[in-house]
């Protein structure tokens, strides 16, 4: 009898537990989805306007994204997003390769100039990077990428420039992978490029992963040097210059449900890219080394 | 094999900053021969020397598009055919006019030829050196075309600096359907009857209730050491006016676009703004639609005049341009009668020119009416000089706090005081 009481009661305690902590975890998943889910009902606002009294739209279209893709006259999204994607695709190949490869290096070769050039990184680190960029639109300009089309050269070199200094995370997880490897391929012949790609990079698919995310990200999400580099180019903007130029005065009552829905579609190619790498994520070491 | 990465670092810094050197040198030059050639007289059309040249334009992106007849395209052919000697090769960028300073100052040497500014971003273009001064017979036809204010706005220290080609400021949107033309004289009279929405926590706006009573900006609006004059009794008591305005229940601040909302679902029946939310407004009321000059409010009871600030957007040269005559006479044409009908028609810009505004078919468009009367009778021109600068974050915040009702009766004179001070404060000091 007084067995069961107490099991009972044990089970009582951990359901009222586990309740509490679920309507916690709900309420607060809640407040962290509001604002994207506000964002995606106001693309789909039938509604004019920047204000609204009433949290739900009191009328649902498309006619949002429709206007987004057509109405080009005078804020050319398409063409902005192609240019975003463009850009973003190549400095997402081009700033993984800087990373790795100077994450590689730093973990496993050892040179004179190793510890110095940690110690610069990491300064180097410390400062902002918008602090240059009037001094890098006068590099650009004075190597002639600051007009016509090399202004799309100029972003990719912006965003893919400076990616050999982010290397930290990526060489912390080359640091944990066994030596016993490498000396295992040295062994059987391997140069050290080709340890490179056919031992460490597949072992490292998480780290990858993350770098090609975060370096994809980049042009989507960057303002400022997009607007300092691109200057009166419309032909050539990305979509962060195009949603912030919907939200000016002259343009925020016809525009706003417009950049709600230029928000949500920018998401996409970023979600699409995460689903597509994110059963890497998963993958890592298992089984490399026995003994 | 080490150097080897070292060499050609080293080349490339070097070819890079003799390619610096090889492109900033004879533009800078340049810049002081062309601000003379500007002042010069622009010959007549026939005995023009031949000239080749590139010449690059900044508008806003609605002049560029085919959605209005593309305007800016249209009107630069046009001059191309009025001067047959000169060989131009048109290249268009977009900059509004707001945000001409930024833009070009963060260039001067490649900034457009010939760009739309708003008057006020003289404060920043001027130190820069970037725009040229207007002289000549260009000057003289500004002068001659435009009314003292219009010219006002853009001169500094006498000398001309932009070609205008239409005032900016703001006004009232009503519903006819119920203010009638004897209500819209007074604020008061218009909240008795229904709501009235006016956006108190923008300093754009503020200062109309204020510069009405005596208060003053930069002595005459140009005097830097004068300061901004917001002190004592008369600033207070416009302070106490709108806490009650505030507290009135037919009143609404217009914040993040509630205005035109409430326009829109019929729950305010006026609201101030410009000729940017001509379209929205006029869908939304359709045949009640009515706009006006600034209305008078009632300050113990005596009757004070709204002013609301008042500048210009105007053509402007850069300082660096390759052919001062040219661009100066497409400045000139880009503003001229021609243009600015066009610029009407089109995209419903109202026009600054005189002859044109004493066209009849001007005074029954409701618009031009009312943003006219506005710059001619309640407006200000909008002070330009550095200290200005401190005036819009203060006052941005003081009326938040007289919308919050942090600002009451009791310590109103204290309030205004601190704002005073805050807006004669330099940040940066």
């Amino acid at each position: 009898m007084g067995k069961k009481e107490v099991t009972s009661s044990m089970k009582a305690r951990k359901f009222a537990a586990n309740t509490a902590v679920h309507v916690i975890l709900a309420v607060m998943a809640v407040i962290w989805i509001f604002p994207i889910f506000w964002v995606i009902l106001t693309s789909f606002r039938a509604e004019k306007g920047s204000y609204v009294s009433s949290f739900f739209p009191k009328g649902y279209t498309v006619g949002n994204y429709v206007k987004l893709f057509t109405d080009t006259t005078i804020l050319n999204f398409p063409k902005m997003f192609m240019n975003t994607l463009v850009i973003a695709i190549i400095t997402c190949v081009v700033s993984t390769f800087f990373v790795l490869s100077v994450a590689y290096v730093m973990s496993r070769l050892r040179f004179k100039m190793r510890k110095p050039y940690l110690n610069i990184a990491m300064i180097l680190g410390l400062f902002p990077a918008f602090m240059s960029m009037v001094a890098v639109y006068y590099i650009l300009k004075s190597l002639g990428l600051s007009e016509g089309a090399m202004i799309r050269v100029a972003l990719v070199l912006v965003y893919s420039g400076g990616a050999g200094l982010g290397f930290t995370i990526a060489k912390g997880f080359f640091d944990t992978i066994p030596k016993a490897l490498d000396e295992a391929a040295y062994i059987d012949g391997c140069t050290r490029f080709q340890v490179f790609y056919k031992i460490t990079i597949p072992l490292s698919k998480p780290i990858i992963v993350y770098t090609v995310l975060t370096s994809f990200m980049g042009p989507w999400v960057d303002f400022i040097f997009a607007k300092v580099i691109c200057r009166a180019n419309a032909d050539y903007y990305t979509v962060a210059i195009g949603l912030w130029r919907m939200l000016e005065k002259e343009y925020i009552d016809n525009w706003y449900t417009c950049f709600a829905a230029g928000a949500v579609v920018v998401s996409i190619p970023i979600a699409i890219l995460f689903i597509f790498m994110q059963r890497y994520y998963t993958e890592g070491l298992s089984g490399a080394v026995k003994g | 094999m080490k150097k080897l990465p070292a060499l050609l670092m080293a080349g490339i810094l070097a070819l890079s900053m003799t390619a610096c050197g090889g492109s900033q040198a004879p533009a800078d030059n340049q810049g002081s021969a062309d601000t003379k050639g500007a002042e010069g007289e622009t010959t007549a059309a026939a005995e023009e020397e031949e000239i080749t040249c590139d010449m690059l334009v900044w508008s806003p992106a609605e002049d560029q598009s085919e959605e209005f007849g593309n305007w800016l395209q249209t009107q630069c052919e046009a001059f191309a055919a009025e001067h047959p000697n000169w060989h131009i090769t048109f290249s268009y960028g977009i900059c509004p006019e707001g945000e001409s300073a930024k833009l070009v100052t963060q260039d001067v040497d490649a900034a457009a030829d010939v760009f739309m500014m708003t008057n006020d971003q003289l404060t920043d273009l001027l130190p820069a050196n970037a725009v040229a001064r207007i002289g000549g017979e260009t000057e003289k036809y500004v002068q001659e075309t435009n009314s003292q204010a219009m010219v006002d706005s853009l001169t500094v220290d006498g000398a001309l600096y932009g070609v205008p080609f239409t005032s900016n400021t703001w006004f009232m949107y009503y519903d006819k359907s119920v203010f009638t033309e004897e209500d819209i004289k007074s604020l008061d009279k218009m909240l008795e009857k229904d709501v009235v929405s006016f956006p108190i926590t923008n300093s754009w706006y503020l200062s109309s209730f204020y510069v009405g009573n005596g208060c003053t900006f930069f002595g005459d609006g140009t005097d830097n050491d004068a300061g901004i004059d917001f002190s004592g009794e008369k600033a207070t008591a416009v302070t106490d006016y709108l806490v009650d305005l505030v507290a009135n229940e037919n009143f609404k601040v217009d914040v993040d676009g509630s205005g035109i909302a409430g326009i829109r679902d019929g729950s305010i029946k006026a609201m101030f703004s410009g000729s940017w939310d001509y379209q929205a407004v006029k869908d939304a009321l359709g045949e009640n639609f009515g706009a006006a000059q600034l209305p008078c409010y009632t300050l113990d009871g005596k009757e004070v005049q709204m002013y609301s600030f008042a500048g210009t957007k105007a053509l402007a040269v850069s300082s660096k341009t390759e052919y001062p005559q040219v661009a100066v006479a497409l400045a000139k044409y880009l503003g001229g009668v021609e243009a600015q009908k066009s610029h009407y028609e089109t995209r419903n810009i109202i026009p600054c020119n005189t002859e044109l505004l004493s066209d009849p078919s001007m005074d029954s468009d409701l618009l031009v009416k009312a943003q006219n009367d506005t710059v001619a009778n309640t407006s200000i021109i909008q002070p330009f000089v550095a200290g200005m600068a401190n005036y819009w974050t203060p006052t941005d915040n003081f009326g938040k706090s007289l919308r919050n009702g942090e600002v009451t009766h009791d310590n109103a004179a204290d309030a205004t005081e601190a704002w005073n001070k805050n807006m004669n404060t330099s940040v940066v000091e």
